[in-house]
């Protein structure tokens, strides 16, 4: 036991005298920098949200609401039409498949080429742009 | 003229709003998760995509994606067209009707862990029926605890026993909703069985073919329990499917993070498929 404490002991003092010298601030809770698109958005709560992800959802959710506001208001009748894939598709079987094309287009090019993702992006709007046109 | 009357909707806002709370808010949680790293106690720090990256790179990941594949494709060759056989020599009128239909539907009625552990018994090589008569009275090597063809031919023989009457089932719901009239023309013509089948029990089976081809999809994509009750993964990794690995990462290793990307890939995968097969298999009806 006695090896125990003076292994303790010593540890201890050497941490307080490195701390003491400015060593490792790994203790000291971060200072609050303002807003960051990644910090936590709610820290107490559990969904971990972050501004980030935040915004993603609000856009998914977004163009949900105007694809329904549009299939509603805008383009009741005539509605459906078959494209070049031979689909018969409507407002929102395109936005389905610009989005879950999206994510394929994102998911692979991590996977081949790694970050940064500008290349990807540039080719999922081009795809959705293709999808309302063409699809 | 039809007066268009969109009250429905309002019948499938309780429904809409159940989704919302056990689909939704978990899938937006997972999806949280997957760009921040966490040690516990409600604390992230932001990750970006690297879990994405490391997934997709991972040749684990790779794996365990194409024994899932693998098993999923043995799962829907075998059980579709069996389940269409047995429907087809399945009576359509008297007293045997009952008597089958409740037959097939007894193994569906078997919790998915209960399955697990009945066939973990019936197989086991020394104590289990099946193990003893394969090692001892056959004197077949089977050992599906140590040989990983012995553990694949089981959990597949274990879901085809467990679920190939889901597709007896709907298929036989099909072949007795096609009238006689069908059959007596047929007969008139002097069709063939096979054309029989061709022509008129396979289109008119069509719809409820595609909802058990989607569900025996997903199922056996997502499938968990019955492989994990039964081997565990093992023999080594050879039965770890998709669902078994991702388990380990999040809950044997604590790597939310990474098990949340990991669940977001899985989930496009699966979204995709069924959306293929569906687009597929209902593109002529909409013409």
């Amino acid at each position: 036991m006695g090896i125990f404490w003076r292994i303790f002991g010593s540890l201890l003092a050497s941490t307080s005298s490195a701390s003491a010298q400015g060593w490792g601030n790994v203790t000291k809770k971060e200072v609050d920098e303002g807003f960051s698109w990644t910090a936590p958005l709610w820290p107490s709560f559990w969904m971990a949200w972050t501004p980030a992800t935040f915004l993603l959802f609000c856009g998914i959710f977004g163009a949900i609401a105007v694809i329904g506001v549009l299939e509603v208001v805008k383009y009741r009748d005539g509605i459906e039409r078959r494209g070049i894939l031979g689909l018969t598709t409507t407002l929102g079987d395109r936005l389905f498949i610009s989005l879950l094309g999206t994510a394929y287009i994102f998911l692979a090019w991590l996977g081949i080429f790694g970050q940064p993702l500008w290349w990807p992006l540039a080719i999922s709007i081009a795809w959705g742009v293709f999808c309302f046109r063409k699809v | 003229m039809k007066t268009e009357n969109q009250r429905a909707w309002f019948f499938v806002l309780p429904v809409l709003l159940l989704v919302a709370f056990n689909a939704l808010v978990p899938i937006m949680t997972v999806v949280n998760y997957s760009v921040q790293e966490t040690f516990g106690n409600n604390v992230f720090f932001w990750q970006g995509l690297d879990w994405f990256e490391n997934i997709l790179r991972s040749d684990r990941f790779h794996a365990a994606l194409g024994r899932q594949f693998l098993f999923t494709f043995l799962i829907l060759i075998i059980e579709v067209p069996l389940g269409i056989i047995v429907a087809l020599s399945m009576p359509k009128k008297g007293f045997w009707v009952p008597v089958c239909l409740v037959t097939m539907a007894l193994p569906m009625l078997i919790p998915w862990n209960v399955v697990g552990s009945m066939w973990n018994i019936f197989t086991l090589p020394n104590i289990g029926l099946l193990g003893y008569f394969m090692n001892d009275v056959l004197g077949v090597n089977y050992d599906m605890t140590q040989q990983p063809i012995s553990a694949w031919i089981t959990i597949v023989v274990m879901d085809v026993w467990h679920w190939t009457s889901l597709v007896v089932l709907l298929s036989y719901a099909g072949l007795v909703s096609i009238p006689d009239a069908y059959y007596q023309a047929a007969k008139i013509d002097g069709a063939s069985p096979w054309k029989v089948f061709r022509y008129i029990q396979l289109p008119k089976m069509k719809t409820v073919l595609t909802i058990a081809v989607l569900l025996r999809f997903m199922d056996s994509f997502n499938i968990y329990t019955e492989p994990f009750v039964l081997t565990g993964g093992g023999p080594g990794n050879s039965t770890t499917l998709l669902s078994i690995d991702l388990v380990k990462i999040a809950l044997g290793q604590f790597d939310l993070g990474p098990a949340a990307a990991m669940s977001l890939i899985y989930f496009a995968i699966t979204l995709l498929v069924s959306w293929l097969f569906y687009t597929l298999m209902t593109k002529d009806d909409a013409q």
